[in-house]
C-alpha cells in the first residue's frame, strides 16, 4: 500500500529567492525507509516540513495514507495529519520532563493507559529509570532517543527524521545509526530521513533519492 | 493570497483578535488626521500666528539637545561599565539604570528647591560662610535646567541598549583591536562607536520621544512646548480643535525624527563575520584609570540618583511623614491601576506577537509598527485623539439611550476605562516587543514540534509557549508598570473626576510649592519604579548566569 505520495511540489520561501521545491514527486510504500540526500538549500528538509504541515505548498499535491493533506483548496494542519518529526535539534520541550515530553501527544488517553505507553517507549530506545529527568540534565545522544520517543508515542503513520546525525560525534555517530535502524525495523514504521551524508543512508539500508 | 496562506496556517481565532486590538490601536491616531479636515478652533489663528514659532523652537532645542547628550553620557558609561573591572562595577552595572525610577518632573522639583534661594545647598553656604551668589547661576527655570534634568533622568536608556549591544558582541573586535596595538580611547572612537552606533541611536531617540512627551518639567518651569500648549488649548480655552492642530504638529515633528533614526540608523548595517558571538571579557583598571572611572559612574549615579532620593527622604522626614494614610491611599490606586493595566496591555500584547509569529515577514512587520506607535507619539496627542473617540461613542450611546427612553448620561468619556484604554494605545509596543524578544530567544521549534505532535495553535500556546514565555512576560510587565507608575500627560487630560495616581498628586503638590507633601508621594513612586527595575536586572542576570 502506498503510504505518501507527493505529485508536483512546488514551494518557494520567499518569492524573489525562486523555487527551493519545483515540481517534486516522491512515493513510498508503507514501511519503507527513504532518505532524501543533498547539500544544503537542496530542499530536502523543505521537502519534510510541508508533509509535516509546516508550510503550505505553492503547488502540486500531498496524499498520505490514500488522504489529501494538501492540494490546491485544500490544507489539513500539521496536527491533524498524524505524521511525526524528528527536530534536527529534538525541540524537547525545556519546562517538562522526559515523562511528560513523550506523553504531550497522548494527553488524550487515559492516565493507566498513557503510563504504560511511555513505559513501552522508554524500553524501546533503551532510557528506562530516566522518567523525571529534564532535557537540559541529558547528553545529546539521550536527547535525540528521548525526541524520537515522543515522535513516536502517538503512533504516527509517517516518522520524519531531519538531519538525524548532524549533531553527532562521529563516534556515537555509529552507535546512534545502529540503535535508530534498530528501532525503526522494530516497529516497521514508514520513514524518510534527510541527510547531507549519502553513507547514512546505506547505513540505514534505506533507499536514497538524490535532491539538488 | 498571502494572507490567507497565513490564515490557514495559523488560526483564524487569533487573526481576529489581533484585527481588533490593531484597530483599536489605530484609532486614537485617525481621529486626529480626519479632525483636521474639520473647522479650526477660534483661538487657532492666534495660536498660528504668535506661538507655534515659539512652540517649535522650544520642542526641537529641549528633544535635539536632550538626544544628543544623552547619547554622549549613556554611550560612554555603557562602555565603562561594559569593558573594564573596577570596585563597584556590578552595582553600577544596574545603579545607573535606577535614575528610570525618578520621573523627570520630580526631578525637576527636587534640583530646583535644593538650588533655590532657600534650598539646602544656599542656605547652607549663606549660614555659613555668609556667601551670597549670583542667582542667575542657580536657576533650573529655563531651558538649559530642563535640558539638565532630562539629561540626567534619561540618560539610563541610551545606557542599556549600548550596555547590551557592547556586552553581547563586540568581545572579539575589542580583542583583535587590542592585539594589533590600539590604544582603549582609540579603540572606543574608532570601533566601538561606529559599530554601536545604532543601540545609541535607538536609545536617543527614545529619549527624544519621553521629551517630547514630556509635560511635568516644562509646565513646570513654564517653558512652552506642544505638549504644553495642548494642554492650554484644551483646559484654559475648551478649544479642543485647536489642541487636535496642535497634535497634529507635534505628530509631524515625531515623523521627521522616526525618518532622521531610520537615515542614521540604516544607512549602513553591519553585520559580524563571525557567528560564534562570546560575552566580554573586561580589563582590569588600576591606579589612576580605576579612580577616574569610578569617579565618572559614581558621579552621574550621585547626581541622578543619590542626591535627589536623599533630598527627598529629608524633606519627606520634615513633614513626619506627612499624612500616611493619604499617602497610601494613592499609592494603592497607582498600584492597582498600573498592575492592573499592564496585565491587559500584556494580554493585548500576546495575542499580537503570537499572531505576528504565524505571519509572514510583511504582516509581522506591519504588527510590529503598528504596537510601536502609541509609544512615539506624545501622551498629549494621544489623549486628544481618544477623546474624540470616546465623545463620539458617547454621542451613540445618548442616542440609543434617547431611542429607548432613557435619560442620556456619558458612559465611556472620563471613566476609568477610558484611561486604562489610553494606557494601552501607548505602551502596547513596549509589551509587544518584550513578548517579541521572548518568542525569538524560544524560536519555532517548539512550536513545530508541538503541532506535530497533534496539538493545535490555541492548545500549543497554552501548553508550550505560555510557560516558556514566563520571563519575557515578567520584564514585559515590570516594563509598563514602571511606565503607567510615571506616566503624567495621559493620566492628567483623560483621568475620572477626583482620581488621582503619586504621579499625579505628587505634580500637584509640587506645582502648589507644597514640597514636603509633594516628597512623600514622590518616594513612594521612586520606591515602586526602584523596586520593578531592580527585579528587572536580578532576574535577568540569575537565567544569564
Amino acid at each position: 500500500m502506498m503510504q505518501l505520495k507527493i505529485n508536483d511540489l512546488t514551494f518557494a520561501y520567499n518569492k524573489k529567492e525562486g523555487n527551493i521545491v519545483e515540481n517534486f514527486d516522491l512515493e513510498v510504500e508503507k514501511g519503507e525507509v527513504v532518505a532524501l540526500v543533498g547539500a544544503s538549500g537542496s530542499g530536502k528538509s523543505t521537502v519534510l516540513r510541508l508533509t509535516a504541515g509546516l508550510e503550505i505548498p505553492d503547488a502540486g499535491e500531498i496524499i498520505i495514507s490514500g488522504q489529501t493533506a494538501a492540494a490546491a483548496n485544500k490544507f489539513k494542519a500539521a496536527e491533524k495529519r498524524e505524521v511525526g518529526m524528528v527536530f534536527q535539534d529534538y525541540a524537547l520541550f525545556p519546562h517538562l520532563n522526559v515523562e511528560k515530553n513523550i506523553a504531550f501527544g497522548i494527553d488524550h488517553l487515559d492516565k493507566d493507559k498513557r503510563e504504560a505507553r511511555v513505559r513501552e517507549l522508554l524500553k524501546l530506545v533503551n532510557l528506562e529509570g530516566f522518567e523525571k529527568r529534564y532535557p537540559h540534565q541529558l547528553s545529546g545522544g539521550q536527547q535525540q532517543r528521548i525526541a524520537l520517543a515522543r515522535t513516536l508515542a502517538p503512533g504516527p503513520e509517517i516518522l520524519l527524521l531531519d538531519e538525524p546525525f548532524s549533531n553527532l560525534d562521529a563516534e556515537l555517530k555509529d552507535k546512534i545509526r545502529n540503535e535508530l535502524n534498530e528501532i525503526i525495523k522494530e516497529i516497521g514504521v514508514t520513514t524518510i530521513l534527510v541527510s547531507h551524508d549519502r553513507e547514512d543512508a546505506e547505513f540505514m539500508q534505506a533507499r536514497d533519492i538524490l535532491m539538488n | 493570497m498571502q494572507l490567507l496562506k497565513n490564515i490557514k496556517k495559523g488560526s483564524p481565532g487569533w487573526f481576529l483578535l489581533t484585527a481588533v486590538i490593531i484597530v483599536l490601536l489605530l484609532i486614537p491616531n485617525f481621529n486626529i488626521i480626519i479632525n483636521l479636515f474639520g473647522e479650526a478652533g477660534e483661538n487657532w489663528e492666534h495660536v498660528k500666528n504668535y506661538l507655534l514659532i515659539n512652540y517649535f523652537q522650544n520642542s526641537l532645542i529641549l528633544v535635539l539637545a536632550s538626544g544628543f547628550l544623552t547619547a554622549f553620557l549613556g554611550a560612554v558609561l555603557a562602555w565603562i561599565i561594559a569593558a573594564y573591572d573596577f570596585p563597584g562595577r556590578d552595582f553600577l552595572s544596574w545603579g545607573l539604570i535606577l535614575p528610570l525610577a525618578i520621573p523627570p518632573y520630580i526631578g525637576a522639583y527636587v534640583y530646583q528647591g535644593m538650588f533655590s534661594y532657600t534650598g539646602v545647598l544656599q542656605t547652607f553656604l549663606r549660614n555659613s560662610f555668609e556667601l551670597s551668589l549670583n542667582q542667575s547661576y542657580f536657576d533650573f527655570m529655563n531651558l538649559r535646567g530642563a535640558i539638565f534634568i532630562y539629561t540626567i533622568f534619561l540618560f539610563p536608556y541610551v545606557f542599556l541598549m549600548t550596555k547590551a549591544f557592547l556586552a553581547k558582541q563586540s568581545a572579539s573586535l575589542l580583542e583583535s583591536s587590542r592585539l594589533l596595538g590600539k590604544s582603549d580611547s582609540t579603540i572606543f572612537l574608532k570601533i566601538i562607536l561606529p559599530l554601536s552606533r545604532g543601540a545609541v541611536v535607538a536609545g536617543s531617540s527614545l529619549v527624544m520621544m519621553e521629551v517630547l512627551n514630556d509635560y511635568g518639567v516644562v509646565k513646570y518651569f513654564g517653558i512652552s512646548t506642544f505638549t504644553t500648549a495642548i494642554f492650554k488649548s484644551w483646559f484654559g480655552m475648551g478649544d479642543l480643535a485647536t489642541s487636535v492642530r496642535l497634535a497634529l504638529m507635534a505628530m509631524l515633528v515625531i515623523f521627521v525624527l522616526l525618518f532622521a533614526e531610520k537615515m542614521l540608523r540604516g544607512g549602513r548595517k553591519y553585520s559580524y563575520s563571525t557567528s560564534n558571538i562570546r560575552p566580554l571579557s573586561r580589563r582590569k583598571l588600576e591606579g589612576s584609570k580605576k579612580i577616574m572611572a569610578q569617579l565618572f559612574s559614581y558621579g552621574v549615579f550621585f547626581f541622578a540618583f543619590l542626591l535627589p532620593t536623599v533630598q527627598l527622604i529629608y524633606w519627606s522626614f520634615l513633614s513626619r511623614g506627612g499624612e500616611l494614610m493619604e499617602t497610601l491611599y494613592f499609592g494603592l490606586t497607582s498600584f492597582l491601576t498600573g498592575g492592573g493595566a499592564a496585565v491587559l496591555i500584556l494580554t493585548g500584547a500576546v495575542i499580537v506577537a503570537t499572531t505576528a509569529r504565524m505571519s509572514s515577514g510583511f504582516i509581522s512587520n506591519l504588527l510590529a509598527r503598528i504596537t510601536i506607535l502609541g509609544y512615539s507619539i506624545p501622551g498629549a496627542v494621544i489623549a486628544v485623539g481618544i477623546l474624540l473617540f470616546m465623545l463620539q461613542l458617547d454621542q451613540v450611546f445618548a442616542f440609543l439611550q434617547s431611542g429607548f427612553g432613557i435619560e442620556a448620561n456619558i458612559v465611556l468619556s472620563s471613566t476609568l476605562l477610558m484611561l486604562i484604554f489610553a494606557y494601552t494605545v501607548r505602551f502596547m509596543g513596549i509589551a509587544f516587543n518584550s513578548v517579541n524578544s521572548g518568542y525569538e530567544k524560544i524560536g519555532e521549534n517548539y512550536f513545530e514540534a508541538a503541532r506535530t505532535l497533534g496539538k493545535g495553535v490555541t492548545e500549543t500556546f497554552f501548553k508550550v509557549d505560555l510557560p516558556m514565555l514566563k520571563p519575557a512576560l515578567m520584564s514585559g510587565f515590570l516594563l509598563v508598570f514602571i511606565e503607567i507608575m510615571k506616566e503624567l500627560p495621559l493620566t492628567m487630560i483623560l483621568r475620572p473626576f477626583n482620581f488621582d495616581t503619586l504621579a499625579t498628586k505628587a505634580f500637584e503638590y509640587a506645582s502648589d510649592e507644597m514640597i514636603y507633601r509633594a516628597a512623600d508621594l514622590s518616594l513612594l513612586l521612586i520606591l515602586f519604579s526602584a523596586v520593578a527595575i531592580y527585579l528587572i536586572t536580578h532576574r535577568r542576570k540569575r537565567r544569564e548566569k
